[in-house]
């Protein structure tokens, strides 16, 4: 199974992930995007494709600036 | 050597101001009108009649003209005839450009009229050129002349009525006012004039003022007075150029008082460079078939026997500097302006290019000029590391690694039972990772051979690549201390980087190649691995002739016949470490190094061995050779690396001073992951160690920091290294053994809430 489709729960908070805003951080600019996120702790999952496809992009892009 | 908070333009542009990348062709300067003759034949070439035709009419002012009684001085200057052919038939090509070019008719400039009015004495050529070119700009020209039309000297040319048709084809979009059989006969009749010209051809009048005559901006005693031309001696090629240039002479002084020269004027005893065109082959000049001259074909052919002499040598042979196209002085500005940039308000240009070096001079040692582009590349990574404003993330996993290798992997000792020692081995720190018993058996052939001690730990080159000055002064500073306190032995090196870094930075010690105390032994015979090889010297071995030497000399012992790479001293792809910064860049050379030769290649640096051998190249190391069966070994994984070298510091101190030594353990050592073989490459590809997952694993599992699916007990979580987020998945199998699913990580940062 996908990591993306699993259902998974905070381990500590025993809590389902929700869709929030995260902020993110990188060589000084700020960005946000909605990801799941436990609702209590507030503990953010990044699953793979992501990390490897869309953060990357914006890595780089911002690498480049 | 530079000081960051000083860093000036020039310092960066210094590095590169002998670049000649751009400049006019030789033959250009021979020419009178400093026709760009490599662009103007370039697109002849290409059959693009109206853009040659354009950059030719704009330098010569009247094309019938100069291509009819041009005596072609560019032809002593063609580095065609270096070949032995002859020069490219320019004058030839020209006269094909005009008659091929459909539609020469000039075009009105929409410039605004200029309330100046400028007059010119004499219509000559010189004074025809000056009044066009003005004219052009739209100030307000009228030009005296005694005869009753225009020409000077030429209306006696047999070929006159052509030239007639020339000039007047190049007025027809101007307004002159031509007064004919209006003979000067003092300059006050001019008093109303913002400028005056004197260009009455030879032996014409020069109203007293050729004596006080300025040749290099053609004024004369007497203000807003300038003169030029045959009148003062000139040729008639050079009349015509002069004109021009006058012509923006003038324009200056009509804006700001002043006669000088622009820019674009050349020395004129500089005669430009010299190419060595190695793969330029000899081709005869094209004849014309028919005496009405070249066809539109043979033009083209013949306009395509020129070189188009330009020195792009760094830019097409280095694949890095090829992929970002940009030029030298380019980037030495830009290397500057970055540091200088305020994100958002103004952006960084050469960040990746930056990153992208594998700082490993062989454009310096293909260059005729002996330009450095890395050297640039490096200070610029220099400054952006002081301002702080480097991205970390690129290169931190090769700083931590020396960070590692210069504490609890560095061991420092004399020979067993002494303090002091005449030599000392310098494996560096890569060796023993990737081959413990290479660094173990170099040794103890060495303890035998010679009084001989050991330096195990990092000379410091990531730090170099880096631009991390402090951290590789803080390592030197201590490499020194040890050194001298080991007696200032000798040091001998297995890898060349090593080596070149301590002649840069520790020019006072004395140093010599394993290779070289290897290959004198006449006991020693190497295993044969196979029978025909190529060496690959690495980037930092060029100019190393005894180490280059040794390692021929040893594989010749196993009985190799050696082939020679064409290209020698390219760098595999390691330096500078580029691996992250440019994945594709680094696929892209290292691919290119691996099919550099058929043959298998005989190595004697362990990083160029670890990318071939990821590449299914077959590369043997040469001190397998030498102490192992001469088989190839397999790259071992990021965290048996630092298995391996503890291993051999372990091994050492046992020997050497008889102690045990157990490195400080993590509680998450213990742990066994079980990784299967597609993800261990993917792993090893991104540069994530099996090290740091353990640890995140750990600290999930005690903290409880972690996601869980409960359908399957699997589990999921991050941990932040300085600059990089690591994730796994993983789910426990057995007691401290966990099989892991994925491994990723990524540079952003999550920001934490408070
Ligand atoms: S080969 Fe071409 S560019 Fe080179 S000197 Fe001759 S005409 Fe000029
Ligand atoms: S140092 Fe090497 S990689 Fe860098 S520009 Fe020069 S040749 Fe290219
Ligand atoms: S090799 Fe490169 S740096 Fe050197 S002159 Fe040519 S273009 Fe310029």
């Amino acid at each position: 199974m996908a990591a993306e489709d699993r259902k998974w729960k905070c381990w500590q908070c025993n809590q389902e992930l929700v869709k929030q805003q995260v902020l993110f951080t990188y060589l000084g600019h700020t960005f946000s995007h909605d990801l799941p996120t436990c609702p209590k702790c507030r503990r953010v999952f990044i699953p793979k494709e992501l990390a490897d496809g869309a953060i990357a992009e914006v890595e780089e892009q911002l690498e480049d600036k | 050597m530079v000081k960051l908070e000083e860093y000036r333009l020039e310092d960066s542009t210094s590095l590169t101001a002998k670049c000649f990348h751009g400049e006019p062709a030789s033959c250009s300067f021979a020419c009178p009108f400093q026709l760009d003759v490599r662009g103007f034949l370039r697109r002849a070439s290409e059959g693009k009649w109206k853009r040659a035709y354009k950059t030719y009419r704009t330098a010569t002012v009247f094309p019938v003209i100069v291509s009819t009684l041009c005596d072609q001085p560019c032809q002593n200057r063609c580095q065609r005839t270096l070949l032995g052919d002859e020069a490219i038939a320019i004058r030839e090509i020209e006269k094909a450009c005009i008659k091929y070019t459909k539609n020469r008719k000039p075009q009105a400039y929409a410039i605004p009229p200029k309330p100046e009015k400028i007059a010119v004495v004499g219509a000559g050529v010189a004074g025809l050129s000056c009044a066009l070119n003005l004219a052009e700009k739209n100030y307000q020209v009228t030009v005296f002349e005694k005869e009753d039309t225009w020409g000077g000297i030429l209306r006696d040319h047999p070929d006159f009525p052509a030239f007639d048709e020339d000039i007047k084809l190049q007025f027809s979009a101007v307004d002159v006012d031509f007064k004919f059989k209006h003979k000067i006969n003092s300059l006050t009749e001019l008093a109303d004039f913002a400028a005056v010209y004197i260009a009455t051809g030879a032996g014409g009048d020069d109203f007293g003022l050729l004596s006080s005559w300025n040749d290099e901006v053609f004024t004369t005693a007497k203000d807003k007075i300038f003169l030029g031309g045959m009148l003062a001696g000139l040729t008639l090629m050079e009349s015509i150029a002069q004109g021009n240039l006058l012509s923006k002479i003038i324009e200056g002084y009509l804006q700001t008082g002043r006669a000088s020269l622009g820019y674009d004027v050349y020395d004129k005893n500089y005669c430009g460079h010299y190419l060595e065109h190695e793969d330029a082959v000899s081709q005869p000049r094209v004849i014309a078939a028919s005496p009405e001259g070249y066809t539109e074909e043979e033009a083209k052919q013949e306009a395509a026997r020129c070189l188009f002499c330009d020195c792009d040598k760094c830019l097409t042979q280095c694949e890095m500097l090829k992929r970002f196209k940009k030029n030298p002085h380019i980037i030495a500005v830009e290397a500057y302006n970055d540091t200088k940039a305020n994100p958002p308000y103004s952006t960084r240009s050469l960040t990746r290019q930056t990153y992208s070096c594998n700082l490993c001079g062989y454009c310096k040692s293909i260059c005729p000029e002996g330009i450095d582009i890395g050297a640039v590349l490096r200070l610029s990574r220099r400054a952006r590391m002081s301002a702080g404003i480097h991205p970390a993330a690129l290169q931190d996993f090769w700083l931590r690694e020396m960070d590692f290798a210069t504490s609890t992997g560095a061991y420092i000792s004399a020979p067993k039972g002494k303090e002091t020692c005449e030599y000392a081995f310098f494996p560096g720190c890569q060796l023993g990772a990737a081959a413990p018993e290479n660094v173990l058996q170099a040794y103890a052939y060495l303890a035998q051979n010679y009084d001989t001690g050991i330096m195990l730990t990092c000379c410091g080159a990531p730090a170099y690549w880096a631009g991390d000055d402090e951290r590789l002064d803080n390592n030197l500073e201590k490499i020194k201390q040890d050194w001298t306190a080991l007696g200032k032995p000798t040091l001998i090196f297995a890898c060349a980087t090593c080596e070149t870094l301590f002649k840069q930075f520790l020019p006072e010690t004395k140093t010599v190649s394993l290779y070289e105390l290897l290959a004198q032994d006449d006991q020693l015979t190497p295993a044969q691995p196979f029978a025909e090889g190529a060496v690959f010297d690495p980037c930092n071995a060029r100019g190393n002739e005894d180490m280059q030497h040794s390692v021929r000399i040893l594989a010749q012992k196993a009985g190799i016949t050696i082939t020679e790479l064409k290209d020698k001293n390219r760098c595999c792809g390691y330096g500078g470490l580029i691996r992250l910064a440019n994945p594709s860049l680094y696929d892209e050379i290292t691919q290119n190094r691996a099919k550099a030769s058929e043959k298998p290649y005989i190595v004697y640096c362990v990083n160029c061995r670890e990318v071939f051998t990821s590449r299914d190249k077959d590369a043997v190391h040469i001190l397998d050779m030498v102490f192992g069966t001469g088989k190839n070994r397999k790259v071992p994984t990021l965290l048996e690396k630092r298995e391996n070298s503890l291993e051999v510091k372990k091994a050492l101190m046992a020997e050497i001073s008889g102690t045990s030594f157990t490195p400080e353990k993590q509680p998450w050592d213990d742990l066994t992951l079980l990784i299967d073989d597609e993800l261990q490459k993917e792993m090893e590809a991104k540069l994530i160690s099996a090290g740091e997952l353990k640890e995140a694993i750990w600290q999930a599992e005690t903290t409880g920091a972690k996601f869980y699916d409960e359908s399957d007990n699997m589990c999921l979580t991050y941990m932040v290294k300085p600059v990089i987020t690591y994730w796994v998945q993983y789910r426990e199998v057995g007691p401290q053994t966990y099989q892991v699913y994925s491994a990723y990580y990524h540079r952003i940062r999550i920001k934490e809430e408070g």
